[in-house]
């Protein structure tokens, strides 16, 4: 279609898998390379320099979570990992590597176009200044006032609160695992400590959400982190 | 013991019995005692027999002597055919034993294939329909935009199904084989409920449901993800057993030294018993309604990794309600924010 589609790079070993990919990714307009393997992968990230990088995490050649960790080093592309349901700590593993954002397999093309719209416009975002009101919905954040409204009308937030929601917001749409929340929330030392992140999180839904045990804005990826939902 | 009876029994019968019968009796028990105890206890029943029978009735009574001296050759043949007697008791008890083990084979067996047969008929029935509309698809051109839209969703929904019983029945090996990996984490309560609700939330269909979760509830030491699971595994039963749009109640409390978690429906209730709901493979659904019965099974089978339980019940006015109970363990964090406010 378009000529001027993002290039996404898709590492996956699955012919079905690819096969898939490549008649959803580019009817949509996406320009293609394709990789079977982590060594391919590596080769194909330093001749095309993709926009985005689709990596599943079972590679024959290797470890997904390693290749996450070796392009990161080099590079700042944007990384979806799509890996099968229960293998969390793979997920968490890979996110802390530097990925980008998860899909658990199966998952469907909507989803999938989702994610890689948001991973993309973070791409692009970076090196910006950063746009100091954020608005989710019916929450209105502005980061330099420290001040977040619902509706029209103030929520008191502890500073602890406010900082949890400001990252969430500043990464809305994406994946961000416990350790990655109490690192820049809490700072370095405290990165084990999950349930920190936890209960905040519920005290934070408690104020922002019309119902905290359904909650539409703060989702919970289990074992993993959480999302602010950016619709 | 045995044969301390028969001599009791013996003695107080004496003036109806000949010798001749009291041996015979004394037969019938060393015959018992080998039967259920085996050859050790019934040899050692002949012997003391012997002895009793000596002792008690050939004359004098009460010593070992004996004044005839026919009666020697009655003891040596009471001792060999009880010992006969043992030894043909022994051989038959084993017998049984092996005719046992045979039918317990052959039950397990049927059992097994009669799973594999579930298992298979509803891997297949996915598959016949992803099949079935694929290949129309692939194949007639002439489709109206609805029969395409019929089939595509057919395409979909059955793979769902697919995954969904794949997943379950990994998840019912891994906790058959005792290989749960169960990592557990402070958790709120209401982020377990939230999840697992957000999980399902394109089957709900705008039921009404409410959820009761006190802000003081201490926090549940969990694996997060199969806790998720399990909760799932609660409300799709649910969703599938009671009438579409019927309200759904859930709530968490403290109950002992640990945390209630109940589920509770307004549909027709149990079927007796309500144990049965948590067998493998056992399905109380009408005609029509899919589904292989793993996921109360696996929903028990998670809580009871996590030291709890789930039971069902009939709910007073209508419906059922499943309680989903998980013990506190020590060392619980506290759940009060301000306290770690203090030391960002």
């Amino acid at each position: 279609m378009t000529e001027a589609g993002p290039l996404v790079l898709i590492v996956e070993d699955e012919p079905p898998m690819r096969r898939f990919l490549r008649a959803s990714l580019g009817s949509h307009g996406f320009r293609l390379v394709e990789a079977g393997s982590a060594r391919e992968a590596t080769a194909a990230a330093t001749s095309h320099n993709p926009e985005l990088i689709l990596l599943d995490l079972g590679l024959p050649d290797g470890d997904g979570v390693e290749l996450t960790r070796r392009l990161r080093e080099w590079s700042r592309v944007p990384i979806i990992v799509l890996s099968a349901r229960g293998h969390e700590s793979d997920k968490v593993q890979a996110l802390d590597a530097g990925a980008d954002d998860y899909l658990t397999k199966p998952f469907g093309v909507n989803e999938l176009l989702a994610r890689m719209r948001v991973a993309l416009r973070h791409a692009a975002e970076v090196g910006r200044p950063a746009d100091p009101v954020i608005e989710i919905g019916a929450l209105h954040i502005d980061l330099a006032r420290r001040l977040v409204t619902r509706d029209g009308a103030e929520v008191r937030l502890t500073p602890i609160e406010f900082r949890l929601l400001a990252m969430l917001a500043r990464n809305a749409g994406r994946m961000l695992t416990h350790r990655q929340i109490l690192q820049e929330v809490w700072g370095p030392g405290r990165a084990d400590e999950t349930h920190y992140v936890r209960v905040y999180m519920a005290s934070l839904r408690r104020k922002i959400e019309d119902d905290p045990a359904r909650p539409r804005l703060l989702v919970t990826e289990p074992g993993v982190g959480y999302r602010l939902r950016d619709a | 013991m045995y044969v301390a009876l028969a001599t009791a029994a013996a003695w107080s019968a004496r003036p109806l019995l000949a010798l001749p019968d009291l041996v015979a009796l004394y037969l019938l028990v060393i015959m018992a005692v080998a039967v259920r105890y085996g050859r050790g206890p019934s040899v050692v029943a002949s012997a003391l027999s012997v002895v009793a029978y000596d002792v008690f009735f050939i004359a004098p009574h009460y010593t070992f002597s004996v004044h005839d001296q026919r009666h020697l050759l009655t003891f040596a043949i009471m001792f060999a055919v009880g010992l006969v007697i043992s030894h043909l008791a022994l051989r038959i008890r084993r017998q049984e034993q092996e005719a046992e083990a045979a039918t317990l084979r052959v039950r397990t067996e049927e059992i097994r294939s009669s799973l594999l047969s579930a298992v298979s008929h509803d891997l297949r029935t996915p598959l016949a329909a992803i099949t079935g509309a694929g290949t129309t698809l692939r194949d007639h051109s002439d489709l109206t935009a609805h029969e395409r839209r019929e089939l595509l969703d057919t395409l979909c929904e059955e793979a769902e199904r697919l995954e969904r019983l794949v997943a379950n029945l990994l998840d019912m090996t891994r906790l058959e084989a005792g290989a749960l990996d169960v990592k557990r984490e402070w958790v709120p309560v209401e982020e377990l409920v939230g999840s697992a609700l957000s999980r399902i939330e394109g089957r709900l269909d705008g039921r009404p449901i409410t959820t009761e979760i006190p802000s003081d509830l201490p926090l549940a030491p969990v694996d997060p993800v199969l806790f998720e699971h399990a909760l799932v595994n609660l409300l799709e039963n649910a969703l599938k057993y009671t009438p579409a749009g019927s309200p759904l109640e859930i709530a968490a409390r403290r109950a002992g030294d640990g945390i209630e978690l109940e589920l509770a429906d307004r549909g027709p209730g149990l079927p007796e018993p309500a144990e049965s709901l948590f067998e493998k493979f056992v399905r109380h659904a009408p005609k029509g309604t899919r589904g292989v019965g793993l996921g109360l099974p696996i929903a028990r089978g998670i809580a009871r990794a996590h030291g709890g339980d789930v039971v069902a019940a009939n709910r007073p006015g209508g419906g059922a309600r499943f309680v989903l109970n998980l013990p506190l363990g020590s060392g619980a964090p506290t759940a009060v924010a301000p306290e770690l406010e203090a030391s960002p």
